[in-house]
């Protein structure tokens, strides 16, 4: 009985020592392992780092390699025949009637030649003034990379390109949507834009200019990809209060592209 | 071995550390960095020298004093990059057909705009046709074009270049009017009396609108530019008066024992918010235009006063509070509900809504206090961020800042060296450049007209 313990005292430090012993040898196992390989890492050399030449293979440069020779033709190779086949005959021409000569024909004498009176037109004179260029026909596709952006303003980070779409609009009031552009552009601050996911993607959005130049009817006509480029784009129309009023008209439609670069 | 592994994990450790620290310091230096939005290029415009179409010696001068005026508009509207005149070309074009837009176009001029025209005196009268041509629209160059038929005189002259500068302005810079029309009224010193006066917006044309041989202060204009409501120190302490500019004298306005002063209109001109003590502590009130029906919207110690409407909606008031100590910028609405504080500290005073309603700007001095750095400048502060940037560095004190209509510009008074009687007013862009001097030194607290 006295190889048990009878104490608590006793009975708690049955393995105490053994336990506390065992963990400290774990421990110095595990850091002298540690601090070996650590010791080894950082104080012996790296393979190959300090090793002497001998013993080593030796490479040189060769300036050619020596190939075996080409596989000799084939003289008699019967699918190669020296000598050609006969090219096929045209068929027979066909024989033909001669023409008739000109007095085997009756021609009448007197045969008055036809008089052909062309009277002069008179070139139009180039207008003086300028001319407004015809709304063309609108394309069904490839539109939108034919037309031409009436106004590009660039902020930091970011390009606004504006496009109207009555195009006799555009030119005739160019100075007032270069004035919507910069107003858009003062307002839109890129900085709103995550540029992780927002780089190389393009925003469009399409608004209406109302006769006093209010913007109406915001919308994305496109989204670019990135919520934060969209809604930068879109804050950038709400935070515009007016462009001054439109020069002519009751309003116009106006696309603008929100192109985000570094 | 063990030593070597404890000394890895320090190092570890250590370098975990300065890794945390770094980034703390990083994320502390965010709200310090300053995003400078520049936004797209000014509009470049060159503006001609009008071409004289009249040969009375007159012409000469009322041309000297229309070529002036026109560029000095145009230079201090904010909105244009305006060609030197050196740069412009040698021709003098008086219309339309005359001018090779092209040329101007062309490298070095390389307008974008170009104003041009002519100018003549027919009997008594001056007429001037203004053209403004886009040089880069070679098929519709016209923007517009413009007559004025005044009578002539080197006023009128100044007063066309005016007009015509305003509709270049209101033409190209997004619907928002010039300013060359406005007017701003200040306080005049004259040895110990002070007087109201008034001056066109960049300091020409200067004249005395008050005689009353005592000291009036904090004139403020009333939207429609009819009334002009002042503080007084009369026999019987400060009083709110006003004074009629289409009458041309002081109208009868009712006055309360007490001290009334900083009146303010709202944007309606429907009433008049000022500072008055007639209950004790000056608190802020608001009355009817007439001087009616008023009413007090605060109740704090510690003195309130300087009360300005929000121009865009006239539901807020921001103003001045001694609440908390030194003086701080509130904001509340008009009927004294939902106070907040603007300002961390300092001695702030008063406060100018702009236009859009979107920022408030006022004198502060961040550091108040004996032998505290810095002075007291003008600063902006956005409302709804309550960023704020400096707008005055190193000009002496600048106090009274004061919105033009458009909402680019700020008229406030300055003195170099803090002597009151040396106060000059002073404008500025908002950006806080293009610093020019309206006046000499004695004048004190603009204000700029609604419009």
């Amino acid at each position: 009985m006295t190889a048990y313990a009878t104490s608590p005292d006793e009975q708690n430090d049955r393995y105490g020592s053994g336990l506390a012993g065992a963990i400290v040898l774990h421990a110095l196992l595990f850091a002298g392992i540690i601090g070996w390989a650590i010791y080894q890492h950082t104080h012996t050399d790296r393979w190959g780092e300090n090793a002497s030449t001998t013993g080593a293979i030796e490479a040189s440069m060769v300036s050619a390699i020596p190939l075996p020779s080409k596989v000799p033709p084939v003289k008699d190779n019967v699918l190669t025949p020296d000598t050609p086949s006969i090219a096929p005959t045209p068929p027979p021409k066909e024989a033909t009637q001669p023409p008739p000569k000109d007095t085997d024909v009756l021609v009448k004498a007197n045969t008055p030649k036809p008089i052909t009176k062309t009277a002069s037109i008179p070139t139009p004179a180039p207008p003086k003034h300028a001319q407004p260029t015809p709304d063309t026909a609108k394309a069904t596709t490839g539109e939108q990379a034919t037309q031409i952006p009436e106004s590009i303003s660039q902020v930091p980070n970011g390009t606004s390109s504006i496009t109207v779409q009555n195009r006799t609009f555009g030119a005739r009031y160019a100075y007032y949507l270069e004035g919507v552009g910069r107003t858009i552009a003062h307002n839109w601050f890129t900085q709103e834009a995550d540029p992780r996911s927002s780089i190389g993607k393009h925003a469009k959005i399409i608004f209406d200019i109302q006769q006093d130049g209010t913007p109406a009817n915001i919308r994305i006509e496109t989204p670019s990809g990135s919520t934060t480029l969209d809604s930068s784009a879109l804050h950038a129309l709400q935070r515009v209060e007016g462009f001054g009023p439109l020069p002519a008209g009751n309003r116009i439609t106006v696309e603008d592209t929100f192109d985000y670069h570094q | 071995m063990p030593s070597s592994g404890k000394r890895i994990w320090f190092a570890g450790l250590t370098s975990l550390a300065v890794l945390c620290l770094s980034l703390s310091t990083a994320h502390a230096q965010d709200p310090f960095q300053i995003h400078q939005q520049t936004g797209a290029d000014r509009i470049r415009i060159a503006v001609a020298d009008f071409k004289p179409q009249s040969n009375t010696p007159t012409t000469g001068t009322y041309k000297h004093a229309f070529d002036t005026t026109l560029f000095n508009d145009l230079n201090s509207a904010g909105i244009f990059d305006i060609v030197s005149k050196d740069m412009l070309p040698q021709s003098t074009p008086g219309f339309p057909a005359e001018i090779n837009l092209s040329q101007w176009s062309a490298a070095p001029t390389n307008a974008a705009m170009v104003a041009f025209g002519n100018l003549s005196v027919q009997g008594s009268n001056l007429i001037v046709n203004g053209f403004l041509d886009d040089a880069h629209n070679t098929q519709y160059p016209q923007v517009f074009t413009k007559q004025y038929t005044q009578e002539a005189s080197d006023d009128n002259a100044r007063q066309i270049a005016h007009q015509f500068a305003d509709e270049i302005i209101f033409r190209l810079g997004g619907g928002i009017s010039g300013i060359a029309e406005t007017k701003i009224y200040y306080v005049k010193i004259l040895g110990t009396d002070k007087e109201i006066y008034e001056m066109d917006y960049d300091g020409a044309n200067q004249h005395a609108l008050t005689h009353l041989g005592e000291t009036s202060l904090s004139p403020r204009i009333s939207p429609d530019n009819s009334r002009l409501a002042f503080s007084v120190l009369g026999t019987r302490g400060w009083s709110i008066k006003m004074f009629s500019l289409l009458l041309n004298r002081t109208v009868e306005f009712p006055s309360a024992t007490g001290g009334d002063i900083s009146p303010a209109w709202s944007p309606s001109g429907q009433q008049l918010a000022f500072a008055s003590s007639r209950t004790g502590e000056y608190q802020i009130w608001i009355s009817g235009a007439d001087g009616k029906l008023s009413h007090k919207i605060t109740s704090f110690s510690g003195g309130n006063s300087s009360p300005t409407w929000n121009p865009k909606t006239g539901a807020q008031i921001a103003w001045i509070s001694g609440r908390t100590g030194l003086p701080q910028l509130y904001t509340m609405d008009a009927d004294g509900s939902g106070v907040q504080r603007l300002t961390d500290g300092g001695y702030a005073s008063s406060p100018s809504w702009s236009p859009n309603g979107q920022f408030v700007a006022f004198a502060w001095d961040r550091k108040y206090g004996p032998g505290a750095p810095g002075g007291q400048d003008i600063y902006v502060m956005e409302i709804a961020t309550k960023k704020w940037i400096q707008l005055t560095h190193d000009g002496g004190r600048c106090d009274f800042p004061s919105w033009s209509p458009d909402g680019r510009h700020i008229v406030y008074a300055n003195s170099s060296d803090g002597r009151a009687n040396h106060t000059r007013i002073m404008s500025m862009l908002a950006d806080g450049t293009q610093k020019t001097a309206l006046t000499g030194a004695g004048a004190d607290m603009p204000n700029w007209s609604w419009k």
